[in-house]
């Protein structure tokens, strides 16, 4: 039965995907303008002149699918983190605006000298929700738990495996030591998880513990229930030492279908909807009456997309080959009839919006005449007159992995494989499921791949792009790259603490990069939302999690719900 | 009569033993491993990979996926015994009670909708039997057959868009199984607003079933009417209903009893669709979540416990016979 439920959705995938091809594979040479045009909708939200910030009324949020827990140390998904990020404190918290750490939990905070010790000191009059005082010993119980191995927080505990001394040393003062100087250290313990002692030290198994449905934390906000398979309501903390947010009850819904989250949102049930499909936002969200009722909002995503080339096999092995290869995919005018226009090309592995990413390099441009120079050079032409390029009695032929459910992914190779076929290579689309995909990719047998990297304020390009991680299979560096001035660069940038000189390694190690083209760099995608009209003060900032949620507010005559109930109904 | 269910029960053991041995075989060797899912899940900026290694490893032991295949079958067969089935990778919650909470859900679905379907497939097969040829039969048959071909996450969405909502018209829920705040109805408000919630999905699920099981009632039918035993009836001068409802339609019934055995299943299984586009937390939906997650353990009590249904329905079904046949009995003829 199991496999026959994996086919069906995989047809229906199918049968989508074909349908929508037709118009995409139409393609037009003309390029997006500057700025974004879309009707109706707007950068950032902005209060009228004269509105007041004004506490009370909720905010229904959608989430794609149920958490597994809200236990932050053993959650693994994308949602159970955006509720935990109401409910608790971490140490620090990173500023959206200015992408530097300010003070939460902890008031202040020291580096030492060599760079391997920090010194947190807490606030003295943080309680827990249950009115149990937060102290050291709950943030080295925290750190203990994530490094047991009889604990399921292996994802997290990579961060800290370098953290050889955790020292409490008084109540209110923890200090970590590190192996080794890293920049991203203070980061990582900065984000440390932190959950009650008091509660979790009871004896039953950590991995089980009932805290994983009904947390307790010390942030702005309380849980209150968790109704399986429909929604997680939180209420305004009163008690916060911090400033809490304007709304009075944050719950989050979960809906799994796109279209019915729409619908679901226009019948006035959800207030803010994230992710809305590229058709979605152009198609069924342009008409007069959901402007009356919603405001479309779009901005920035931190993460870029990429086809990645296995230079570890020929014809990809050949840095010309590569360059070829990106010169004959026309990602401008993918990024019109795919996307709409709604993201940017990128050059470089790096966020468009952090100082990191080079402006000054700029994507190489759609030439299938130069790509050709370039193939003829590395001696690939079409020799037996056969329509295919050939080389050493050898076809251009290769095959392209995607993961199915991608939509765009689908379409792109698609548009690609025609423009290869017009160029002599013949490149066959195979499409496998998620994690099939991935253990294809981390042992290497693909011969091109399309993934995307989600990105950080601060990067640090090790983990992909380092030759130490390319002989090791599962890596992230799984396209093999190696370049020694590159690792060069990369090691001297983990072990600067200064930003400014930590931007220009990192522009060396971009030009190099978009230099050997390992990827084909594609976009830097727009995430399109939409929000209740009543809802004001919504600014997207450059970094994850993008909103600062306590700017939020409903003016009070426009408030829909108090307390408890619905006030207009 | 007891005897034999007894032993039907019984033969249910080497049965299940097989289906679940398959069943594990396959997940545990499909590729994909859910230690590196669940790793990946998020790995930017994430320290050395020597030390991912470590963890997947650390990680595969916490799951007990370190032990050879044909032990961790072993191990999961005891574990079954006691009617546990291990704890999902995803929350560390019982299995058992997960698919508890589940089942309930899709059975509101599976059975409204088995119900409506015999409900209404029954008389309109009857009455396109009876009124072979006529113009209201073939009017019946094209719309069966055009109900019949079309998809049902096609018309779950179209659904979705012209009647919930929207730039349409909005007349029924398309999220979940209540209102926000059903729990303080009444019971016969509470019970409305369930009904109003199920009406799209329920409706989705019927369709193609009804049309299914009504032309197969409508062959059935005409095989009985051609019967002599009929023709004696209507020889003999019985009025005409008597002859379709009790002479006729009861022995047609047979066939379509067989096939409610196999909806059941298939219904439980085919909602993974209508329950995923109605935000509806149910078994399909479960199942399928856990398959991509390679969750091994909620796969395995999913696919053990919808196995073990199967066979019930089955049983029920060949029990039901007795019911409807008085020749057919089970009873030992040694």
């Amino acid at each position: 039965m199991s496999t026959r439920k994996v086919a069906t959705i995989a047809l229906c995938v199918l049968a989508l995907g074909a349908c929508k091809l037709k118009t995409a594979g139409e393609q037009e040479s003309s390029s997006c303008p500057a700025k974004v045009e879309s009707p109706g909708a707007v950068e950032q939200i902005l209060p009228p002149p004269g509105s007041k910030p004004a506490a009370g009324d909720w905010l229904i949020r959608r989430l794609n699918a149920e958490p597994g827990t809200l236990n932050p140390i053993t959650a693994t998904d994308n949602y159970s983190q955006m509720i935990d990020a109401m409910i608790m404190d971490t140490l620090l918290d990173m500023d959206l605006a200015t992408q530097e750490l300010i003070p939460l939990l902890a008031e202040k905070w020291e580096v030492s000298e060599d760079k391997l010790t920090f010194t947190f000191h807490l606030h003295k009059n943080v309680k827990w929700h249950d009115g149990k005082p937060f102290t050291a010993d709950d943030v080295i119980y925290s750190l203990q738990r994530i490094m047991d191995p009889k604990v399921d927080a292996a994802p997290l505990r990579i961060y800290y495996i370098d953290c050889v001394e955790t020292k409490k040393v008084d109540a209110y003062t923890v200090r970590f030591t590190w192996r080794q100087p890293y920049f991203k250290a203070l980061e990582a313990l900065a984000a440390l998880p932190i959950v009650p002692k008091h509660i979790m030290d009871d004896g039953t198994d950590f991995n089980k513990h009932p805290y994983g449905r009904n947390p307790i934390g010390t942030g702005p906000y309380r849980f209150v229930t968790w109704e399986t398979g429909k929604r997680i309501e939180l209420v305004r903390n009163k008690d916060y030492f911090g400033k809490p947010g304007y709304f009075e009850r944050i719950i989050f819904k979960f809906i799994t279908d796109n279209n019915g989250a729409l619908q679901v949102f226009n019948q006035g049930e959800v207030d803010f909807l994230e992710r809305l499909s590229q058709t979605q936002w152009i198609k069924q969200t342009n008409y007069p009456e959901f402007f009356k009722r919603a405001n479309k909002i779009y901005y920035d995503y931190p993460q870029y997309s990429y086809i990645g080339w296995n230079m570890r096999r020929p014809p990809f092995d050949d840095q010309r080959v590569r360059t070829a290869m990106t010169m004959l995919l026309n990602r401008e005018a993918i990024l019109k009839n795919i996307y709409y226009c709604l993201g940017k090309v990128v050059s470089g592995p790096y966020y468009v919006n952090t100082p990191y990413y080079d402006q000054s390099i700029k994507p190489l441009p759609y030439d299938p005449d130069k790509a050709k120079a370039l193939l003829a050079q590395a001696g690939w032409a079409d020799h037996n007159q056969d329509g295919i390029l050939d080389k050493d009695g050898k076809d251009f032929k290769f095959e392209f992995l995607i993961s199915s459910g991608s939509e765009t992914a689908e379409k792109i190779a698609t548009i690609y494989k025609e423009d290869l076929q017009s160029a002599g290579i013949h490149m066959e689309i195979r499409k496998l499921e998620w994690a099939v995909f991935l253990q294809n990719v981390q042992e290497w047998s693909f011969d091109a791949c399309t993934l995307a990297w989600a990105l950080d304020a601060n990067p640090d390009e090790y983990q992909i792009w380092h030759s130490s991680m390319a002989d090791v299979k599962g890596s992230s560096n799984h396209v093999g790259y190696k370049n020694p001035e590159v690792d060069r660069l990369i090691e001297e940038a983990r072990q600067e603490f200064d930003k400014q000189k930590r931007i220009e390694l990192n522009h060396r190690i971009h030009r190099l990069i978009a230099d050997d083209q390992p990827y084909t760099f594609l976009f830097c995608p727009k995430e399109l939302a939409a929000v209740d009209k009543r809802i004001t003060n919504v600014v997207p900032y450059a970094i994850r999690p993008i909103f600062k949620f306590a700017e939020w507010y409903v003016p009070k005559d426009l408030q829909k719900y108090s307390g408890d109930r619905l006030q207009r109904p | 009569m007891r005897s034999y269910i007894l032993r039907r029960l019984l033969l249910m053991l080497p049965t299940m033993l097989g289906i679940t041995l398959v069943t594990f075989t396959i997940i545990q060797l499909a590729p994909g491993s859910p230690a590196e899912l669940k790793i990946r899940a998020d790995q930017t900026g994430a320290l050395g990979e020597q030390y991912t290694k470590e963890v997947i490893e650390q990680t595969k032991k916490l799951y007990g996926l370190d032990k050879p295949i044909h032990i961790r079958y072993l191990i999961w067969l005891k574990q079954v015994a006691t009617l546990n089935f291990g704890e999902s990778y995803k929350d560390h919650r019982p299995v058992m009670k997960i698919i508890l909470e589940r089942i309930p859900v899709s059975l509101q679905l599976s059975l409204t909708s088995i119900f409506l379907i015999y409900l209404l497939a029954v008389p309109i097969g009857v009455y396109s039997a009876v009124k072979q040829k006529s113009v209201s039969d073939r009017i019946i048959t094209v719309g069966l057959f055009i109900l019949y071909s079309l998809p049902n996450f096609w018309v779950a969405m179209m659904l979705i868009l012209f009647v919930g909502g929207g730039q349409f018209f909005h007349w029924f829920p398309v999220y979940g199984l209540n209102s926000e705040g059903a729990d303080q109805l009444p019971f016969i408000a509470w019970l409305g607003d369930r009904l109003w919630h199920l009406a799209l999905p329920v409706a989705c699920l019927t369709y193609a079933g009804l049309a299914f099981i009504s032309r197969q009632q409508r062959a059935a039918m005409l095989e009985v009417i051609r019967q002599d035993y009929i023709r004696t009836a209507r020889a003999k001068g019985l009025p005409e209903k008597l002859v379709v409802f009790k002479h006729a339609m009861r022995n047609s019934l047979i066939p379509i009893v067989t096939l409610a055995a196999a909806l059941f299943p298939a219904i439980l299984g085919g909602s993974v669709i209508i329950e995923s586009i109605f935000s509806i937390p149910g078994m399909g939906k479960l199942g399928f979540d856990a398959i991509l997650a390679r969750d091994y353990p909620v796969i395995m009590g999913d696919a053990t416990i919808s196995a073990f249904l199967t066979l019930i329905g089955i049983l029920a079904a060949d029990l039901t016979y007795t019911l409807i046949d008085p020749r057919i009995s089970f009873e030992a003829r040694t």
